[in-house]
């Protein structure tokens, strides 16, 4: 069984297609950041919205955020891919389904932070005169980015993961490509096609970490010993 | 269950204090009424009775009626009455989808089987992974994370690929007596369990060891202090604390795996997602048939943070946990 | 006739059906330090916040130079740049360092450039004496620098009335000191302060004027000495001999 598991000649197949494998790594790594930039940029809104704004607007934001999370993304990219056909590149269609996905799960992490923060650092910008604006943008918010880190070192790896869900419509992000190079007719190099993809998929994801861990490092503000 | 205490559990806090109770509490009842009385229909009554498997409750003649009678309001209305249109299509698709419920009812009872099974068996591997993380020597904890590591950091669906392609699971299934008889599910069924336990017990383990390390370490050194030995003192004392601080990452794990079992369908499983899917493909009403199922995951994940939420209230102690205020 | 800086009429507060400020009235000149002192729950706090209308009144008229700023047309903001506060639990800005947290308002707010502000900024942390302290971060400092941080703040804004809301309670007793150090320094240079405290000390030799809150009202005021050497009404004596036994014993 270890012997028909682990043929030279089926690793051989993936080194000679490791370009078509990067390939593949290129369009996930494009496709995570792309969907992670557009969560953020509707889910940071949407998280000060749910701890600032009216009742009106918190009771929008929150109803909206609870049918994207609730929702298979599956079910989201073929909503937009063949139902509402919000575009005709695959790669763009991902890009928002996975963007809105992550938005609302990014809105949730900056929710908790902002309300994390000590009301009465709130109450001190205000006393020195700053207007409710002006206290959450340079006194709160700095505070609520630093402490968002960790759920949003979390979010980037789940993207990145979830990009595999994008197979279904066809982009060439990495599991599609491992997927192709299977059918493509090397079918007993099945496990280390998917082997080499999941190694990939998990140096991806241990190089994130440790990134966001060094950018975290850089930015923290010093804890004092007393 | 006001609305008021509702934003302070982080149960809520992830459904969100979105809907009033009221309409909530009958929706998903109606929904739950539906889906138990076309099971039991399908799956126990149609047997003995030697009813049709699969006829709609509902006949279509109403909706379709009912759409054409608006469709005939929009039409002299012009471009004003593309609201009426829109809900006469609507009705016409309601219509469709007295002749679809039934399959996707079918799809749901697949849901909810792999989702239930990949939790329990989950927390069967979970709980032990756990401890081990936390009490076990260097090499047992280094394995330990090892595997919880390469689990987490690799894509679900990869991990359902190498399963199912990669190894001859499928055909040591097949073998089994009993697989595929019957009520019990196919062997790409069993696969997608596998896949998603192995899964679900990393994540697990994560989330107890997390709640395992939170315990006060007093609580065992007490334990230990009246005699207690360490997996005495484990069991008794830190475990169960661990286990209710653990329950609203359960709620995330439930939800996490209704939503994910849709992958399932990538391995031939034909649950909700997939027969949604196959439906779609034959009558190309894409958006109506997504929406739709989109209304029934929702339904699903409602009501399992709801029901959640009732376990957390039952096992709720004062000073363990999270304490509603 | 010179007006008050500070005038307070009749001021009501309620939260919910509690009643917490039964029509209090007070008056300030500038230079005055005026200590409010009384038992716990007695509104002093909340007298002090309904000033620069952190907590809003339900009634009364509190007027700063003579103008009415518990109307619904006046600049809050404008408000908060002529008076100033000091917490009980610092609420130092936990992101910033002790010189950033004193330039910020002078920048955003008053609009100086960063380098009058700096320069200005670490002028008020030396008066506090902690200008070797300008680049710590306030979890690198004590309670009492802390503290000070807070005062030097406050000051950056250069206002007309200084509200300090129980500066020391929250501090280890031999922290006290170097706050009360700072207060004592103020109060001679003539800023005009009004001070929730319980520091008898300070009290008896920084201050021009003592009220005695109880249950919302003020029961009597006056000088320090006359105060506490004869105070007029029973509640005040009560109080002082409660005071003086913990103080005894301490």
């Amino acid at each position: 069984m270890a012997a028909i598991l682990l043929q030279t000649a089926d690793w051989l197949f993936v080194v000679d297609n490791m370009g078509l494998l990067l390939g593949g790594t290129a369009v996930t790594v494009a496709l995570t950041v792309a969907s992670i930039l557009l969560g953020f940029a509707i889910g940071f809104p949407a998280g000060a919205i749910e701890v600032y704004g009216s009742d009106r607007a918190r009771r929008l934001v929150e109803q909206v955020g609870v049918v994207l999370r609730g929702t298979p993304l599956l079910v989201i990219i073929m909503i937009l891919y063949f139902g509402l056909s919000v575009s005709s590149s695959a790669f763009v269609t991902a890009t928002i389904a996975l963007g809105l996905r992550s938005a609302a799960y990014q809105s949730q992490i900056f929710r908790g932070a902002l309300q994390s923060v000590d009301d009465g650092q709130l109450e001190a910008a205000r006393a020195v005169a700053m207007s409710r604006f002006e206290a959450i943008r340079h006194v709160v918010v700095p505070q609520a980015l630093r402490r968002s880190v960790p759920g949003f070192q979390n979010e980037f790896t789940i993207v990145l993961k979830d990009t595999s869900i994008a197979i279904v419509i066809g982009i060439g992000e990495l599991l599609t490509t491992g997927q192709n190079l299977y059918e493509g007719g090397q079918s007993t190099a099945a496990l280390e096609i998917f082997l080499a993809v999941s190694l990939v998929y998990f140096v991806l994801t241990f190089a994130t970490n440790r990134s966001l861990d060094r950018l975290s490092d850089y930015y923290a503000v010093p804890e004092g010993t007393t | 269950m006001s609305t008021a205490e509702s934003t302070t559990s982080p149960l809520r806090d992830r459904v969100g204090t979105v809907f009033t109770v009221r309409p909530l509490t009958i929706g998903l009842t109606l929904f739950w009424i539906w889906v138990l009385a076309r099971w039991t229909t399908d799956f126990v009554l149609a047997g003995v009775f030697g009813l049709d498997r699969g006829t709609p409750f509902l006949p279509a003649a109403p909706f379709l009626t009912a759409a054409d009678t608006v469709a005939s309001l929009a039409a002299p209305l012009g471009a004003a009455g593309a609201p009426l249109a829109w809900f006469a299509e609507t009705l016409q698709f309601a219509a469709d989808a007295t002749a679809y419920l039934p399959a996707l009812a079918h799809g749901i009872w697949t849901t909810v089987l792999l989702t239930v099974f990949s939790v329990c068996l989950g927390f069967a591997l979970a709980l032990p992974l756990s401890v081990v993380r936390v009490y076990g020597g260097r090499w047992a904890r280094w394995l330990a994370l090892s595997y919880t590591e390469l689990i987490r950091g690799t894509p679900l669906l990869a991990q359902l690929f190498v399963l199912y392609f990669a190894t001859s699971l499928t055909q040591v299934l097949r073998g089994v007596p009993g697989v595929g008889v019957g009520f019990i599910p196919a062997q790409a069924f069993w696969v997608a369990v596998i896949s998603f336990t192995l899964n679900s017990a990393a994540y697990q383990s994560e989330y107890l060891r997390a709640s395992l390390d939170s315990v006060d370490s007093g609580q065992l050194t007490a334990a230990r202090a009246i005699g207690l030995s360490k997996l005495e003192g484990i069991r008794y004392v830190v475990v169960p604390q661990g286990l209710r601080l653990a329950l609203p990452s359960w709620t995330n794990e439930l939800v996490y795996l209704i939503k994910y079992s849709s992958l399932a369908s990538f391995i031939t499983v034909q649950e909700l997602y997939g027969r949604t899917s196959t439906l779609a493909n034959e009558t190309y009403q894409y958006t109506e048939l997504f929406v739709l199922v989109a209304i029934l995951y929702l339904a699903l994940v409602v009501s399992a943070s709801a029901l959640m939420d009732r376990v957390e209230s039952h096992t709720a102690t004062a000073g363990v946990g999270h304490t509603r205020q | 006739m010179t007006q008050p800086l500070l005038s307070i009429d009749d001021l009501h507060k309620s939260y919910g059906s509690e009643e917490v400020l039964e029509g209090v009235g007070l008056e300030m000149d500038q230079g005055d330090v005026t200590v409010l002192i009384g038992p716990s729950g007695s509104g002093k706090s909340t007298l002090l916040r309904c000033v620069n209308r952190l907590t809003e009144i339900n009634s009364g008229r509190i007027a700063l130079d003579g103008e009415d700023v518990t109307g619904a047309d006046t600049d809050v903001n404008e408000l908060r740049k002529q008076v100033g506060m000091v917490f009980q639990d610092f609420n130092l800005f936990a992101h910033l360092t002790a010189l950033e947290n004193v330039t910020l308002g002078p920048k955003k707010v008053l609009g100086m450039d960063a380098a009058d502000a700096e320069a200005a900024g670490r002028t008020h942390l030396e008066q506090v004496g902690l200008l070797e302290q300008a680049d710590s971060y306030p979890a690198e400092l004590s309670g009492g620098q802390k503290q000070r941080v807070g005062i030097a703040r406050a000051l950056a804004m250069d206002p007309e009335l200084l509200l300090f809301d129980e500066p020391t309670s929250a501090l280890d007793p031999e922290l006290v000191g170097e706050v009360v150090e700072v207060m004592r320094d103020l109060a001679a240079e003539g800023i005009t302060m009004l001070v929730v405290s319980h520091e008898m000390d300070f009290a008896r030799s920084a201050a021009s004027d003592i009220v005695f809150l109880d249950d919302g009202e003020v029961v009597e005021h006056g000088p320090p000495e006359q105060l506490f050497q004869n105070p007029t009404a029973d509640r005040t004596e009560q109080f002082l001999s409660r005071l003086h036994a913990h103080e005894e014993t301490a």
